[in-house]
């Protein structure tokens, strides 16, 4: 995994100096189905922290992550993102703040037939007018935007390519610098190399570290691996049945630790490598 | 282990019968159908008694009347230039109409649902009637036709792509929403592209089928080889009927050639 280049990274994030961060208030989720995925949850997030949570497939980690930027709504609660609540925005408020909180998923997302360009260039979308992009007429200052974003994940090469002819590892990468084109205050990955091998796992993680250290983004990760938590993490947060059973420093976190969010012994699925 | 444990097998799904109850119910309705008091008026008799009266219009179908060309050719052209402006015409507004008909580009249920209901009328009507309606509404000639062509091919191609939109995959669009991007956005960037193989596979399907649909429409005053067809018909010149349809023949088959050249080269 390329690194990400000092002077690209600087070039994009000139608004990155204030990352944001989270306060989250007895925040409970309720799916209209009946499912109860958040139960009272409250943390505090400090701006420019590296948080990973940790959780089972069904602890409600998915949730939490997705409540942050509003793709979930919360039923009960307060939810501060940046200083100002969530879960009361609606519209072109709810969009503003979307626009600024970058995405990882563990699928990528990205639109298979687009070029990697126009991928990336849906990470400025809530800086667009909506006709410029029914038109295909991006501002040059934001194509040039997007071109350093894939630069600095070592992919501008592939600018022009269609997204579904890349590798899965370079696939994140693109998802990564769409996230880094809205020039995010805060950005969320939800099991971001869950569908990648071991080594192009660990390059990806590198990223989101650099993300977090170079660029000072508050950044949220999603993971089920214990070691990958531990190496990246500063911070682990873990949740069990939608309630949070641990948060501390990720360092330190030891085995036992790990086996009360999971509820079971530790297992060697558990562990990347 | 030392002994063989024994298997524990899981509950067989409940509901294999359906498919033989299917089965049954399609046989049932089938019998019906052919049933002297319930069905359709049908025997094998009338086959037998009536297949000489069409021989003679077979054997005239088998000599097609090459003189009879040239004047067919202002008509074949007319038909072809109806098909592509239908075509063109039902295309571009079907495009906007297919995002708005399925539930990924479109979350309101009310405003998809009232789409979704109007085109169903829309799709109910033969496009004969279209055809007939409007000639009286606009006139005999080409533009009746191309109306009720756009009609039936807004009504295929919206129902076809919006469907094909609805098997997507969501996650894209996702990612266009937690960037921030408004529905409209999200349509036009992500849903689109994953859209267009599905949109130009039914233009150019619904470009096949105006070709032969404008045929048909014709034969009520909506222009293009219908008209001819009808007035050889009123005078059984099955000969030069034959000659028509052999054009009909190449025409569909250059379309289908032509059509998969463009597919290559858009898909």
């Amino acid at each position: 995994m390329t690194d990400l280049h000092d002077s690209a990274a600087a070039g994009v994030h000139t608004s990155a100096a204030a990352p944001w961060s989270i306060r989250m208030r007895d925040v409970s989720v309720r799916y209209p189905n009946g499912v109860v995925a958040l139960k009272g949850v409250s943390l505090d997030i400090e701006a420019g922290e590296m948080v990973s949570v940790v959780g089972l497939s069904g602890s409600g980690k998915s949730s939490l992550i997705r409540t942050i930027n509003g793709l979930v709504p919360i039923s009960s609660g307060t939810l501060e993102v940046g200083g100002r609540h969530l879960e009361t925005a609606r519209g072109r408020e709810l969009r503003q703040l979307r626009g600024e909180i970058g995405m990882i998923f563990q699928g990528f997302n990205l639109a298979r037939r687009a070029s990697v360009l126009n991928n990336v260039l849906v990470g400025r979308l809530a800086h667009t007018p909506t006709w410029r992009t029914l038109l295909g007429l991006y501002r040059a200052g934001d194509v040039r935007i997007a071109y350093e974003a894939l630069n600095s994940v070592g992919i501008l090469a592939k600018a022009y390519d269609r997204a579904s002819t890349l590798s899965g590892g370079q696939q994140q990468r693109v998802a990564i610098a769409r996230a880094l084109a809205q020039q995010p205050k805060l950005v969320l990955a939800d099991e971001p190399v869950a569908s990648l091998d071991p080594p192009t796992a660990h390059g990806v993680m590198r990223d989101l570290r650099r993300i977090n250290q170079e660029l000072g983004i508050t950044v949220l990760t999603n993971l089920h691996l214990l070691d990958l938590a531990r190496t990246y993490g500063t911070r682990l947060i873990g949740l069990r049945a939608g309630e949070v059973v641990y948060d501390g420093p990720a360092a330190t976190a030891s085995d036992a630790v790990f086996e009360t969010i999971y509820g079971r012994s530790i297992q060697h699925e558990d562990v990347l490598g | 282990m030392s002994t063989l444990a024994p298997l524990v097998l899981p509950p067989k799904p409940r509901g294999r019968w359906k498919p033989w109850l299917g089965l049954a119910i399609v046989l049932l309705i089938t019998a019906v159908t052919l049933s002297p008091q319930w069905g359709i008026a049908f025997s094998f008799d009338a086959i037998a008694r009536n297949w000489q009266n069409g021989a003679d219009k077979v054997l005239a179908l088998l000599q097609p009347d090459w003189t009879f060309f040239p004047r067919t050719i202002p008509p074949l052209v007319e038909t072809l230039q109806m098909a592509v402006i239908a075509t063109f015409v039902g295309a571009v507004v079907s495009l906007p109409l297919s995002l708005w008909a399925a539930r990924l580009t479109n979350p309101n249920r009310y405003t998809r649902g009232a789409l979704k209901t109007l085109l169903n009328a829309v799709r109910s009507i033969p496009d004969l009637l279209y055809a007939s309606v409007l000639v009286a509404m606009v006139g005999v000639g080409a533009l009746p036709g191309i109306i009720a062509l756009v009609l039936f091919n807004v009504g295929i191609i919206v129902k076809m792509v919006s469907e094909s939109i609805e098997v997507n995959d969501a996650g894209p669009l996702e990612a266009g929403r937690a960037a921030g991007g408004t529905q409209l956005q999200i349509n036009r960037a992500i849903a689109l592209t994953d859209a267009w193989p599905a949109f130009v596979n039914q233009t150019l399907y619904v470009l096949e089928l105006n070709v032969r649909a404008s045929t048909v429409l014709g034969l009520v005053g909506a222009g293009g080889l219908g008209l001819l067809i009808d007035a050889v018909r009123t005078f059984y010149r099955y000969d030069q009927l034959s000659l028509i349809i052999l054009e009909i023949l190449v025409v569909v088959v250059v379309i289908d050639a032509v059509s998969a050249a463009i597919r290559r080269r858009l898909v």
